[in-house]
């Protein structure tokens, strides 16, 4: 519209100072984390290369054998000091390179997290968007409808919802929708006689296979949008310019957008954040419906004593967490221009 | 329930009243809180005239009621807030505490203008005025918004600021003096002729206050509104006023002409509100702050004089009997012990003739007092 010109806007060079700034420092955040993350992993009691040895001699090897075995298996021995280790696995992770699994051996970890990564991404970002669809939703009706039975209901659904551990929720569902009403599959990502490929008939297995853990991921967040929601329409209802836009003779819609716009504004960053924690966050999910996802392989790694599997894992985690804390900062520039006028006037 | 066949449809948007300034007759007015203890009154029994054409001030203490009054001109009472009793009727609009839903929204903006205290933030934070200009014309079925944007520049310009600019600007990019400018934009560009400007200098420097009173002034004029200005500050109404009515607990307990409402104060709380003002020129000691504190929703009395806890002229009558208001000359001033005498043989005057001094101030001495937020 001609009506108002549009300014030039002199952010966009603070802004991208400001990205440089959080760029440098998440790397700094992720060095200090993975060097952490490796010594703590090194010093887990238990090696498995001395396990695998022993077993091999249990098995009636000789030990000469057993070391030759075991040294073929790997396609190392690791007798060098932490230092030496530490040195060689952070030169490794410039290449990208994480290493090999212990317990799957002769696989790349990078490959073991990418192909585990599918099964996570997906499923959980279904889930959480859908939850924060929901619960925004379900929230702005809970916070107008406050003081009538709609609103308490939304409101105690909600609390009740957040307190409820996943696991539990993920036993209930299972127990529910594969036990006593048995209409979904309760393990897996597709049934195994159907040749995966674009079929029809397996992309709906999958789609299946997934709704079981997708509905408990959205249940599990889906209290704690609700509460967020239903928080902030309180208390930008409570705000003077809505009261004056409504003495203005704004339509009820107009001032519905004002409402919601305003306060849905520092949900965009919780909902960034969570997304982080889609890496990692998954663990009882994946393992009570034998989802093959990052959860279970962390889980897997963990009991293999699987060091460089671990560490890989740990490391995208880290990574994950830490950009999803700069896209929440940016994007709050991006959408308030309160911050980000007082990014260009700092 | 539709009361007057008021037209408010967009396409001719001025004049739809035969236009000029409205009368307003709130009578009877209360409102009460929801709160625990039952429904308090915020407002109780109010009978009030804005004559067509005048700047009527109302002056009273955090908690008098005073803002509750002027919500209810827009009968916009704020829950649990709500109109008990009374009626406020607005030339061209009938009584508004009867309208509902559309029509009552209609009403609002295009006929009634409301401007907020300016520390408030009355813009949507996230929005550019002009975008919340355009929510205002199309809320208003206005079918020329390129006019409405020339009005509001217009109107913008002529109180000294940039239009264009300011209509591009968000709310954290304008100073205080100029947010109140673009509240009061907001109440008069779709040419509402009874405005109601609440607080409209608190929180403003001494400069700015001025620059808004005097624009205050100059619009009123200019555009022949019936205006009303809610304050706590006596210089500002001093200053831009035609009459004055004094609230304290809920109630008016003086109203009249400002200058001989200022300048002869009858009711006690009046005299004790001008006394509280410090002088520029004189002794501080002269400034005498009223003893006691204003009464809140739970502690106002429920029969009686709502100020006989701080009053010094207070007799037993005052704790059982509510005074009625009564004529004095132009005036009206609900108080027992101004009452019976003609009024002007200055009721009172002998039992704290101490703390009188000899010249009562006329208004314009008030107006030369610092502005304290003292009350």
């Amino acid at each position: 519209m001609v009506l108002i010109g549009v300014r030039a806007r002199p952010g966009a060079i603070a802004v991208a100072r400001r990205l440089a700034g959080h760029l440098a420092r998440g790397l700094a955040m992720i060095l200090v984390v993975t060097s952490i993350n490796f010594v703590i992993i090194r010093n887990i009691p238990g090696d498995p290369i001395a396990a695998r040895y022993e077993k091999l001699v249990e098995q009636g090897m000789s030990p000469d054998q057993a070391e030759r075995a075991t040294a073929v298996l790997y396609g190392f021995l690791p007798r060098g000091s932490l230092w030496e280790q530490y040195v060689d696995y952070m030169g490794g992770l410039l290449t990208l390179d994480l290493g090999q699994s212990l317990s799957t051996p002769g696989a790349e970890v990078t490959g073991m997290l990418a192909a585990a990564a599918t099964w996570t991404v997906i499923p959980v970002l279904a889930g959480t968007l859908l939850s924060f669809l929901l619960g925004v939703t379900m929230g702005v009706y809970a916070a107008i409808r406050r003081s009538g039975r709609l609103g308490d209901v939304l409101a105690i659904s909600g609390s009740l919802l957040h307190g409820v551990p996943q696991y539990v929720l993920a036993l209930l569902l299972g127990a529910i929708f594969t036990t006593l009403w048995p209409i979904l599959p309760g393990s897996g990502t597709a049934d195994i006689m159907i040749e995966p490929g674009l079929t029809a008939e397996y992309v709906g297995s999958l789609a299946e296979h997934a709704t079981l853990p997708v509905l408990t991921y959205a249940l599990a967040s889906y209290g704690g949008w609700i509460l967020a929601m239903k928080s902030s329409v309180v208390t930008v209802l409570g705000d003077d310019f809505i009261l004056a836009a409504e003495l203005r003779g704004l339509t009820r819609g107009i001032v519905f957008r004002y409402v919601a716009r305003n306060a849905i504004l520092p949900l965009f960053t919780i909902l960034a954040l969570s997304l982080g924690l889609l890496f990692g966050g998954a663990i009882f999910i994946e393992r009570i419906f034998t989802y093959p996802g990052l959860g279970l392989l962390l889980l897997d790694s963990i009991t293999g004593r699987d060091y460089a599997l671990m560490g890989g894992a740990f490391l995208l985690i880290t990574v994950a967490i830490v950009i999803a804390n700069i896209v929440a900062d940016m994007l709050y520039t991006v959408i308030d221009p309160r911050v980000r006028s007082g990014e260009e006037s700092a | 329930m539709p009361s007057t066949p008021s037209d408010t449809r967009a396409d001719n948007p001025p004049d739809t009243l035969g236009r000029g300034a409205p009368g307003v007759r709130i009578s009877g007015l209360s409102v009460v809180y929801r709160t625990p203890a039952g429904e308090l009154p915020a407002v109780r029994g109010i009978d009030l005239e804005l004559p067509p054409g005048t700047i009527t001030g109302v002056v009273g203490e955090s908690g008098s009621g005073k803002s509750t009054l002027a919500l209810s001109l827009l009968n916009a009472v704020q829950p649990p807030g709500r109109i008990s009793a009374g009626s406020v009727e607005i030339d061209g609009l009938g009584d508004v505490v009867t309208l509902r839903g559309e029509e009552l929204r209609r009403a609002r903006g295009r006929h009634v203008g409301y401007v907020f205290q300016a520390a408030q933030n009355s813009l949507n934070p996230l929005k550019p005025v002009g975008k919340q200009l355009l929510d205002l014309g199309r809320s208003h079925g206005v079918a020329d918004l390129r006019g409405l944007v020339r009005e509001a520049r217009d109107l913008l310009g002529r109180m000294g600021l940039d239009g264009a600019r300011v209509l591009d600007s968000r709310q954290h990019e304008l100073s205080g003096g100029m947010r109140q400018r673009v509240g009061i934009m907001f109440a008069l560009v779709l040419n509402a002729h009874l405005v109601v400007l609440d607080e409209p200098t608190t929180a403003l420097d001494m400069i700015t206050q001025a620059t808004i009173l005097r624009i205050i002034r100059e619009v009123h004029e200019e555009r022949g509104l019936t205006t009303l200005v809610i304050t706590h500050d006596l210089g500002v109404v001093a200053e831009v006023a035609d009459r004055l009515a004094v609230m304290y607990g809920g109630r008016v307990v003086e109203q009249g002409p400002t200058r001989q409402v200022l300048g002869e104060p009858l009711h006690p709380y009046t005299r004790g509100l001008i006394q509280a003002i410090p002088r520029l020129v004189g002794d501080i000691g002269e400034a005498r702050a009223l003893p006691g504190r204003p009464p809140t929703l739970a502690t106002i009395p429920a029969a009686g004089c709502v100020f006989r806890e701080r009053c010094p002229l207070r007799t037993d009558v005052c704790v059982t009997q509510e005074p009625p208001e009564v004529a004095h000359g132009a005036r009206l001033v609900a108080c027992h012990a101004v009452e019976g005498g003609t009024g002007e043989d200055r009721a009172g005057a002998g039992n704290h003739g101490g703390q009188d001094g000899a010249g009562e101030p006329e208004g314009r001495a008030v107006t030369a007092g610092a502005r304290e937020e003292q009350v």
